[in-house]
């Protein structure tokens, strides 16, 4: 214990020299920027900048792009709760009530809440991170594909929790998501399925376009033409912080949110996105009053915000302990490492204290200037709303084009967003949601591979999902829980039977 | 006609095309499943899930409700953004925004020109310089050297 | 669009539609048909090289320091773009079709060789052909390393041959995907060797590592400096490498060519143009590549990454690229289509 905090000196050291703290303060400000901006999410923003931090020291490097990474996280909750358009793929939970706080003047606090939620979810990671890192890492390195697989299909069944309305539909929705994500080249076997020609569909279609066009294109569509605009009561001054009410309402989302988040952000592989998911669907499977969900409750933007954000630090964790890329944004972390001649491995810990610790600081330092940005931002955010919309939603389309541009260079993928949001446009006027379109979406690659990897790690056998101790656990969790949603459904069918007969019994 | 019935038809129709679409690719074995056993699978699940909301979809509301009032607007916001995805490359990102901008605030919105120019030349101009200058995001230029 | 007619009548918005298309046709033909400026000095403008891969990856950090040494050498500005999809497809195809005047160009890996050979095969009209390219110079080659998890009881490739003729099947390897470079080197090997090995394949040469580490499979063929942090750590055992000669970071891991089998593969990087670029800026690009490598600040940054600088010029590349597409290409044929079995 002594010897942490004495390393944690050190790394606050580092990390308050203002050389690091400079770049730590510029790696927020760009993140926030980049994650308000729809679509460009963390992924993204650090691959931009990656060659600008060529020529800084491998510190102020990882601090700046860390940094980055954090920004984007706080910075996408903003046009998700301003605008219903994700600002990444993990805020699309958070437009759902975000979206609908604004719309009753509760902005301001959704924001507010935002960004605590995120501040406490980053924090608490943070020390998890630095206390648990070796030992949590091996542990998530025992994930592989039957766990993984196992993993997604529990996601998967959080789905029934996610809906307000019809399960049907939702689940009618999940698919058609699945299906999209059938897109592309199927890594098993090497065909180009359903890309009809089209180089850039090898990858399949991204779910950053699929978001964007879901979300954001599609609520502009549905309000441009609006006879009177759109109903947003602007906020007062007054009103700009939660209430009372709302910060005991988000205390234990917020605090649910971290611990999920983290445990789901340490399992190798892109499983951090769908800890906004999960977390929305914990929130409402536990809340008293489901029905508000859905309707601009706090919880579902408390818990949301604070998973992805506590996910973060997570998916750091088997990084740093043992030098595995756990997931596309830590590939490009190690990378960024490797360019200054910092090999990752099990040993940079002990090999390269400063840096571990620095950046351990530096992430309770990203923090603090995270909140600080934020909450005076709120009232400046907020204002974007008193734009008429008429002026406004021009602007959006430019960000969402822009946006989704930007992360691939690729018209195709704005052309992607056109045609997602044609089709939301649709969906939300026949009253489906489009939330569990985008969970399908990202699942349906990683649950497929992980499958067929997984017959063919036992050559074909099924039992490799119930030998495995993790997978078993995951696999009947999933089923309690699936016979847990089924249960009321059942009884109730149950219960008509019994009161028929005794009708019946009576009748006689 | 209730909406519930037209979306599970159009979802039955789908789902059979892609069962169709699917035959390209092997199937392979439940031990070894092939590149279109888990597309197939989920089109069925999609099938079963479309003709459940035609049959059971009782309370829904009927398709002469829903009310389609904005779709003029719509469909010009579609309408740039697919002018976006074919302008952009050729005419350069700032062009390209510009022509959009324009075409939105003036033509569909009819705001005087003040505003169109101001909002438009902000919106091109600004966003390339913040984007591409201070974040060096790769955005295209068109052919007139801007 | 009824408001827009309604209320004006004819003239004034019917008029600004006009213009307005016309604009936009003037506008597309101007932009269809511009001429490129001031083709008589190259370089005059931003020259791009293209990354066919995500950032961090192999293409990525190798074409970085070429940008940047080449920025000083031509006093211009060289960009690394990257455009990332189905393996590197997306980006080569690019820079296949792109205009040939010396301002695309194309950082590849060895998958080049194997792309159009997997679409022949597939039946797929080929996203780009080999002589769509033309290979400028040679920057690395990193010889790949077999290594296996180091909880495995094999302690040289003998043993490991051995074992996996008794259990044909059953040792696993895990790869970048199907027909990468780390599948097509471990292909080579089974080949050669005569043995039978279980492909697992991941998404991408970070999952391949990541599941080798967590003993999901046995072995993995991979590039050399993600995976000596982990030798040192005593995580993974190297047994053999691919190349011609030893890594010089792992002098006493014999090559596949000293223990008999006549295997040679590495993941090599080099720098393309279109076919059709004019032979004087050509030679002008080659002559600046040369100067580039050769700079103290481009040895240094391959040096911190851990990956040998292997020069050739356009010539000796030329040859090596053939040589090799052909190994692979053979190597692809010999794979085929992976069985599916027919559904019963």
């Amino acid at each position: 214990m002594v010897e942490t905090l004495h390393n944690l000196y050190i790394g606050f050291a580092v990390a308050l020299s203002p050389n690091v703290l400079l770049y730590a303060f510029v790696g927020c400000v760009i993140g926030t920027l980049v994650g308000v901006l729809p679509g460009v999410g963390p992924l993204a923003g650090i691959s931009l900048l990656l060659p600008a931090s060529f020529g800084l020291d491998a510190t102020s490097a990882i601090v700046l792009l860390a940094g980055i990474y954090y920004g984007a996280m706080y910075g996408g909750s903003t046009t998700s709760i301003l605008m219903r358009i994700p600002g990444e793929a993990a805020s699309v939970m958070t437009c759902i009530d975000g979206y609908e706080m604004t719309r009753k003047g509760r902005a301001g606090a959704a924001l507010a809440v935002a960004a605590v939620g995120s501040y406490v979810a980053g924090t608490v990671s943070v020390v998890a991170l630095m206390l648990l890192a070796p030992p949590l890492a091996s542990f998530a390195l025992r994930f592989g594909p039957p766990e993984y697989f196992a993993l997604l299909l529990l996601g998967l069944l959080m789905l029934a929790y996610m809906s307000g309305g019809s399960i049907l539909k939702s689940l009618a929705m999940a698919t058609l998501g699945l299906l999209l994500g059938m897109i592309g080249i199927d890594p098993m076997t090497g065909f180009f399925r359903f890309s009809y020609g089209l180089v850039e569909l090898g990858d399949g279609i991204g779910v950053v376009p699929v978001a964007v066009g879901l979300f954001g294109l599609s609520e502009i569509l549905l309000t441009a033409g609006q006879p009177t605009p759109p109903e947003v009561k602007k906020p007062r001054l007054r009103e700009l912080l939660p209430s009372r009410q709302e910060w005991r309402a988000s205390l234990w989302p917020i605090g649910r949110g971290t611990v999920l988040g983290f445990l789901i952000g340490i399992i190798p592989g892109s499983a951090h996105i769908i800890s906004s998911f999960v977390s929305y669907a914990v929130e409402r499977r536990l809340s008293k009053h489901p029905e508000r969900f859905g309707q601009g409750a706090i919880e579902g933007v408390a818990g949301p915000e604070s998973a992805n954000n506590s996910a973060t630090s997570g998916a750091f964790v088997p990084m740093l302990a043992l030098g595995v890329p756990s997931g596309p944004i830590p590939a490009v972390m190690i990378a960024a490492m490797m360019v200054h001649g910092i090999s990752p491995g099990p040993l940079l810990i002990a090999q390269q204290p400063q840096l571990f610790w620095g950046f351990i600081a530096s992430m309770y330092v990203g923090n603090v200037v995270l909140l600080i940005l934020n909450l005076p931002l709120v009232g400046i955010f907020v204002n974007v709303l008193k734009v008429p919309y008429p002026l406004l939603y021009p602007s959006i389309l430019i960000f969402c084009v822009l946006g989704v541009y930007a992360v691939n260079g690729s018209v195709v993928d704005v052309g992607i967003m056109t045609v997602m949001g044609a089709l939301g446009y649709v969906l939300r006027k026949f009253d489906f949601e489009t939330a569990p379109v985008v969970l399908g979406l990202i699942l349906a690659p990683m649950m497929e591979m992980s499958f067929r990897q997984s017959l063919s790690m036992s050559s074909g056998s099924y039992g490799i999902f119930i030998n495995r101790p993790i997978a078993l656990v995951m696999l009947v969790v999933g089923l309690a829980l699936l016979v847990l949603s089924v249960a009321p459904w059942l009884m109730k069918t149950l219960d008509w039977r019994q009161r028929f007969g005794l009708a019946s019994g009576q009748e006689k | 006609m209730t909406t519930d019935r037209l979306s599970g038809a159009v979802l039955v129709v789908f789902a059979l095309l892609v069962i169709f679409e699917s035959r390209h690719y092997p199937l392979g074995t439940f031990r070894l499943p092939g590149p279109a056993f888990v597309p197939i699978l989920l089109a069925s699940l999609l099938l079963i899930f479309g003709m459940l909301l035609v049959f059971t979809s009782g309370d829904a509301p009927r398709i002469s409700s829903i009310r389609w009032t904005e779709w003029h607007h719509a469909a010009a916001i579609l309408a740039a953004s697919v002018f976006a995805v074919f302008a952009t490359e050729r005419l350069g990102y700032r062009l390209t925004v510009l022509l959009i901008v324009g075409f939105l605030i003036k033509v569909v919105e009819r705001r005087g020109w003040m505003q169109t120019l101001g909002l438009a030349f902000g919106l091109a101009f600004g966003s390339f310089y913040l984007f591409y200058t201070l974040l060096r995001v790769p955005l295209p230029e068109g052919p007139f050297g801007f | 669009m009824r408001e827009i007619y309604s209320s004006n009548g004819l003239g004034l918005h019917r008029q600004i539609y006009f213009i307005f298309a016309l604009l936009i046709l003037l506008l597309f033909l101007f932009g269809l048909t511009a001429e490129s400026f001031g083709q008589d000095s190259f370089p005059n403008r931003p020259i791009t090289i293209v990354a066919p891969f995500p950032p961090g990856g192999v293409a990525d950090l190798t074409a970085r320091p070429v940008a940047a040494a080449m920025e000083k050498v031509l006093k211009n500005p060289v960009v690394v773009v990257n455009k990332t999809g189905a393996a590197g497809a997306v980006g080569m195809s690019y820079v296949a079709n792109s205009k040939a005047d010396g301002y695309n160009l194309l950082m590849a890996l060895s998958s080049i060789s194997i792309i159009p050979e997997a679409d022949k095969l597939f039946d797929r009209k080929p996203a780009y052909t080999m002589d769509q390219l033309i290979p400028i110079a040679l920057i690395s080659a990193d010889p790949t390393i077999f290594v296996v998890n180091a909880d495995r009881p094999w302690k040289s490739v003998k043993e490991f041959v051995e074992e996996a003729k008794k259990r044909p099947g059953e040792i696993s390897y895990s790869s970048s995907g199907v027909y990468g470079t780390l599948h097509m080197a471990m292909e080579m090997l089974s080949h050669s060797a005569g043995i039978n090995l279980k492909h697992v394949p991941y998404a991408g040469a970070g999952p391949a590592l990541t599941a080798i580490l967590g003993g999901h499979v046995d072995t993995l063929a991979s590039g050399p400096a993600v995976v000596i942090p982990h030798i040192k750590a005593g995580k993974l055992r190297p047994l053999a490498g691919w190349g011609a000669k030893r890594v010089a970071s792992l002098p006493e891991v014999p090559t596949f060519k000293e223990l008999g089998y006549d295997i040679e593969f590495y993941i090599w990087a080099g720098l393309f143009a279109p076919r059709g670029t004019p032979a004087p800026v050509m030679q002008k690009v080659r002559e600046s590549v040369k100067q580039s490598v050769n700079t103290p600040e481009f040895k240094s940054a391959m040096e911190k990454l851990e990956t040998p600088i292997a020069y050739m010029d356009a010539p000796e590349f030329e040859k090596f690229w053939q040589k090799d597409a052909k190994m692979l290409a053979d190597a692809i044929k010999r794979i085929g289509k992976i069985e599916i079995p027919e559904a019963k």
